[in-house]
């Protein structure tokens, strides 16, 4: 591997290079503001508070609800580029401050973000083919199940054939959990092993932000991720408009975090306002810059493309 | 008990998992898109070396084995164990035969072994991995078997060990012997 200070000029370069990518594409450079009063409600990412002189703040987890807001007042396709933070993602592949590009783009449909979000990443990982795949056809595909019509007795008895030994209260968190243990554990190593692969129409039970619909027998979300030799490198969405949905799925969320032990998170009543006075119609999507980098020096360890890592910091 | 967190896990701490000590091999943060984040941590045993794989909760509370590894140098054997200083502490233990494991086959005096308590009680005693020693009984050199095309024959070792060693050494010579394996590896001058 080359040394450090070469992959922080090379990032350095990328950052360049991807602002000029969105540049070419008339999208807008915002800077929203990184500490806000209120926060992004997701029941698995907790949000690392900040104690200013006038009361409590939170470093973002993604700028989503401030651009979201921008959107709403009509300024256009728009992205950030900035730092993020997620409490306790610590990892060889998470550092708690992590680099994200995200932006949104009004008018696009469903397949033209997630193929413009997979020109991106080939701005890093050069000319690789992509592919897609949906959450139903690549459980079917790698783990040989049926995620909708599988119970949790099911789930937990295909898991321990896997030799996966699970943690005794994940019977308690339900359906979902287990889904997620064999997403991380058993599917995504397959994905993208020489493409970008993308993996799309999530259970509308995981939409987070995303518009639902109704697919045949299956209540899926407009919602994808972009994997690279099973590296996750971004999340995407056909951008939920509807502010009563949104409130309930703020509130649904916040009811996870309490059950889970987690504190409430404020409702951001100013991003819903927005949605109530109507966000276009629009897709989005949030790409973690520093995986892009880890990927392009084939480097298994953030730590390496980023200038000091957490514990170093 | 004192707890850590699978946040904090790092390789070659000691854990306690359903009762038995494992020392941290590996310990990997999960967590895949908007889901729940776990950590997928592999362990070995302690005592047995099997290597096992768990997924934890992320942020949840393992108990952290009562383990305490030190340096001992061998002094001297009794009938029913050998006496081991703390090349520290000076304080002197005696370890039963019973808990040597493989470490039988090495013992030599003033020899540094990696020994491993667990619970107060010496679990693994690891002698270091390269050691020399004296040959003290093996057949000479020329009525070694090379119409077989054998190169190696039988000895012992001044420990009692026996090993392979090739047919030009000597009784009362040196060699060097990698304990891992039991094998041969240089002749020492």
């Amino acid at each position: 591997m080359i040394p450090k200070l070469d992959i922080l000029r090379d990032r350095g370069t990328m950052l360049s290079r991807s602002r000029q990518f969105f540049v070419d594409r008339s999208v807008l450079e915002v800077d929203c503001p990184i500490l806000s009063a209120s926060a992004s409600v997701d029941a698995h990412i907790d949000l690392i508070p900040a104690t200013p002189i006038d009361g409590k703040r939170f470093l973002h987890s993604s700028p989503e609800y401030s651009m979201k807001r921008l959107l709403s007042s009509g300024i256009g396709d728009i992205f950030q580029l900035s730092h993020v933070f997620r409490n306790g993602e610590s990892g060889s592949k998470h550092n708690p401050e992590f680099t994200m590009a995200e932006w949104y783009r009004v008018g696009f449909t469903f397949p033209e973000i997630i193929e413009e979000t997979i020109d991106y990443c080939r701005l890093f990982l050069g000319d690789l083919p992509s592919e897609s795949i949906t959450y139903r056809q690549a459980f079917l595909k790698y783990a040989g199940i049926d995620y909708l019509g599988i119970s949790e007795i099911e789930l937990l008895k295909f898991l321990e054939r896997k030799e996966i030994t699970v943690y005794p209260e994940i019977a308690k968190e339900g359906k979902e959990a287990l889904l997620n243990l064999v997403l991380g554990l058993i599917i995504e190593p397959h994905l993208g092993k020489h493409s970008l692969c993308a993996l799309t129409h999530y259970p509308a039970s995981q939409a987070a932000l995303a518009k639902a619909l109704r697919i045949h027998d299956e209540d899926v979300a407009e919602r994808f991720e972009i994997y690279h030799q099973g590296v996750e490198l971004a999340n995407g969405y056909h951008e939920l408009c509807d502010a009563t949905e949104q409130r309930f799925r703020l509130i649904e969320a916040n009811k996870m975090r309490l059950q889970m032990g987690k504190e409430e998170l404020p409702i951001d009543e100013n991003f819903l306002t927005a949605l109530e006075n109507g966000l276009p119609e629009c897709c989005g999507v949030a790409v973690g810059f520093d995986r892009l980098m880890m990927l392009r020096h084939k480097t298994s360890q953030i730590a390496d493309v980023i200038p000091f890592v957490w514990s170093n910091a | 008990m004192a707890q850590i967190s699978t946040t904090d896990l790092r390789a070659g701490m000691k854990v306690e998992v359903e009762n038995q000590p494992y020392t941290v091999v590996s310990n990997e943060f999960v967590k895949p898109g908007k889901g729940q984040s776990f950590n997928r941590v592999r362990i070995k045993h302690l005592m047995n070396g099997r290597v096992i794989e768990r997924t934890f909760k992320s942020g949840e509370k393992l108990d952290e084995a009562d383990v305490e590894e030190t340096l001992m140098r061998m002094l001297y054997r009794e009938a029913d164990g050998i006496i081991f200083m703390d090349d520290k502490s000076f304080e002197q233990h005696k370890i039963p035969m019973e808990n040597l494991g493989d470490a039988v086959n090495w013992l030599k005096d003033d020899l540094v072994f990696d020994v491993v308590f667990y619970k107060g009680n010496p679990v693994t005693v690891e002698p270091p991995t390269f050691i020399e020693l004296k040959i003290t009984e093996t057949a000479p050199g020329d009525r070694g078997n090379t119409a077989s095309g054998r190169v190696l024959k039988p000895a012992v070792v001044e420990t009692g060990a026996k090993i392979q060693v090739p047919i030009f050494i000597e009784e009362g010579e040196t060699v060097k012997v990698d304990t891992r394996t039991g094998e041969y590896v240089s002749r020492v001058n």
